[in-house]
């Protein structure tokens, strides 16, 4: 059975190797982006099982891309797990209004992050 | 004082906040424990703790919202290559390229920042820019000139590593 696609949209190295990291080696195959407009291009070239994006990033941040996704015919059901810094509310409410499926705050705790993506993918 | 959601803070309770998103993002991803310094202390650390010698980072978070500012953190090149190997679970820090360097101690600011503006506001929506991390010319330190007592910085130890920091808005 073919490895599910997990694309990482971060504009930090380090988050991108931390992610990475966190998932179970061998089980997914990743793909990268380092801002918001490279990771809607490259889930349209890749078309990933699952997106984890990063809200802060240069040209298109994470809201933007959430939303340009959402608008995407290819990737309009793709489950989309947004990472931010901040947990108020408000800033997870607006994750949601922009059509992510769930949300993780840096750090990130890997446990949670692979509890939602296993969930996310029906795994 | 402007945060919508916070009108009753002082700056000082401000930088109580920032020193408490401090302690929580390297205790929680870092596992390692920040110590406020004592008067003097912080200036031992940094002339004699281990870190003679060694250029300064200052890295910066400019956030926008209801009120806008920015966060900056001032630390030894030494404490920027330990966070970040920590954080990756590398072995030795003796290779780690700038470009690393700066982007783990970027990351770093940016989840100081976020922290810290989230223990503000329930309902403001911030924006953060990316971070920036600069380093600080040959030679430098936070010893000289003597700082403003009112600049607003927070002196730490980190691993005795000194690092500073502050919110200004």
């Amino acid at each position: 059975m073919a490895r599910k696609k997990i694309l990482l949209a971060d504009d930090s190295t380090t988050a991108l190797t931390m992610g990475q990291a966190v998932l179970p080696k061998g089980v997914y195959d990743v793909v990268v982006a380092r801002d918001g407009r490279a990771a809607v291009q490259v889930a349209l070239d890749e078309a990933p099982d699952l997106i984890i994006l990063d809200v802060v990033m240069p040209h298109m941040d994470g809201f933007e891309a959430c939303r340009a996704l959402r608008s995407l015919e290819s990737t309009r059901t793709t489950p989309i797990i947004m990472v931010t810094t901040r947990g108020e509310p408000r800033n997870i409410e607006m994750g949601y209004e922009a059509g992510c499926s769930d949300y993780v705050t840096k750090p990130i705790n890997g446990t949670e992050l692979v509890s939602k993506v296993r969930d996310l993918l029906g795994e | 004082m402007s945060f919508a959601k916070s009108p009753a803070l002082a700056p000082t309770e401000l930088s109580d906040a920032l020193q408490t998103a401090l302690i929580a993002v390297s205790e929680n991803a870092y596992f390692v424990f920040v110590e406020p310094c004592e008067p003097g202390q912080f200036d031992e650390l940094a002339r004699n703790g281990g870190v003679p010698h060694q250029p300064w980072l200052r890295a910066t978070v400019d956030f926008a919202g209801e009120s806008s500012g920015s966060v900056e953190i001032l630390l030894p090149e030494k404490l920027g290559s330990w966070l970040v190997t920590s954080l990756l679970g590398m072995e030795s820090d003796d290779a780690l390229p700038s470009s690393q360097l700066y982007d783990g101690v970027a990351e770093f600011t940016n989840m100081v920042c976020g922290a810290w503006l989230s223990t503000l506001s329930e309902e403001t929506l911030f924006t953060l820019k990316s971070p920036r991390v600069v380093a600080m010319p040959a030679g430098w330190t936070p010893l000289e000139p003597p700082q403003e007592p009112d600049a607003g910085w927070r002196q730490v130890s980190l691993n005795e590593m000194p690092m500073q920091i502050r919110a200004l808005w």
